[in-house]
């Protein structure tokens, strides 16, 4: 880590962890658009939306989007800010948490050009898809093992946002760096973006962690799925 | 049940929502300019020299920046745009869903 850490950096402003126009090539641009819209297809088969589920998705991608801008800057080193797509899942399902999430990046990108269009399937793919579906998954075999106890919750919640986001970073790494132009960018990129997004993401765990146990012990009604 | 029973369920999200609003310029604009802003994604372009392609200028609210007003009250214009238009996609979804199953 302290290796990454020393590495030099750019001076690029405005962007975050959206990846912008130009940096993917046409195959990635493609399977990215194509894996996100089949599982969009999917999730709107098994959504069954009702107006109560679709007024939670949009305070829930309200507030997500409003955290999303709340960027913490470390001196020296780099920013963080908050992604949500473990915490959209888990509160409200697969489903919904990805079209809460989705809703989110693609508002991002289109009104504030925060994220390109060519790379909308990716980051869509990143973080309203690895990064929930992740999440979920490790907070479902966390429950499974220990109950679902509070203790449990809290644990499943913080690997759940640390892993999700992780492996987030570690597939816009891959997107980015095993592009035909760069044959060998995949062996940078993907320790950048894993190693510094598994720091980073022990804040997203603790947030995500502290977040589902207020929502849950206050029965807020945006917490769908986990009841 | 109307648009408005619907959302007063959510008065304290709604409330923390608009708090974090109005902190947001200190966060996304102050310390973010006054500590250099990186993301790990930066890093890892720049080592592989990726030049973003600007592909035009598809809105005027680029980089959550509002024409003519500063930076930091303009970042906070732009989330309630932001805010606002997801919420109205909310309430029109909601009102086709509620249609749909009448």
């Amino acid at each position: 880590m302290v290796v990454l850490i020393n590495f030099p950096l750019c001076t690029v402003n405005g962007e975050r962890v959206h990846v912008p126009d130009g940096f993917l090539t046409l195959p990635w641009i493609v399977a990215t658009y194509l894996a996100t819209g089949a599982y969009a297809l999917y999730a709107k088969m098994k959504a069954k939306l009702t107006p109560e589920k679709v007024t939670a998705m949009s305070v829930l991608a309200a507030a997500i989007f409003v955290a999303q801008m709340l960027n913490w800057p470390i001196p020296g080193g780099t920013s963080l800010h908050f992604v949500g797509g473990a915490l959209a899942y888990l509160l409200l399902g697969p489903w919904l948490g990805f079209f809460t999430e989705a809703t989110v990046v693609t508002v991002q990108a289109l009104v504030f050009h925060d994220g390109g269009i060519t790379t909308l399937g990716a980051n869509i793919l990143n973080m309203a898809i690895v990064d929930g579906v992740v999440g979920y998954l490790v907070y479902k075999a966390v429950t499974k093992v220990m109950g679902n106890t509070r203790k449990a919750r809290l644990i499943g919640a913080f690997l759940a946002g640390w892993a999700g986001i992780t492996v987030a970073g570690i597939m816009a790494g891959l997107e980015i760096g095993l592009s035909p132009s760069f044959p060998y960018g995949v062996a940078t990129t993907v320790p950048v973006m894993g190693g510094w997004h598994a720091l980073l993401g022990i804040i997203e765990g603790i947030i995500t962690a502290l977040v589902i146990d207020y929502l849950y012990e206050r029965n807020s009604p945006l917490v769908v799925h986990l009841r | 049940m109307s648009v408005a029973e619907m959302y007063s369920k959510y008065k304290k999200a709604l409330i923390t929502i608009a708090v974090l609003l109005v902190v947001s310029p200190i966060f996304g604009v102050i310390l973010a300019n006054a500590v250099g802003y990186h993301e790990p994604l930066d890093v890892a372009a720049s080592m592989l020299h990726l030049h973003e392609v600007n592909l035009g200028d598809w809105t005027p609210f680029a980089d959550y920046t509002v024409p003519g007003l500063p930076e930091a009250i303009g970042y906070i214009v732009a989330g309630a745009i932001g805010v606002a238009i997801i919420l109205g996609l909310g309430v029109l979804l909601s009102r086709m869903v509620g249609n749909e199953s009448a």
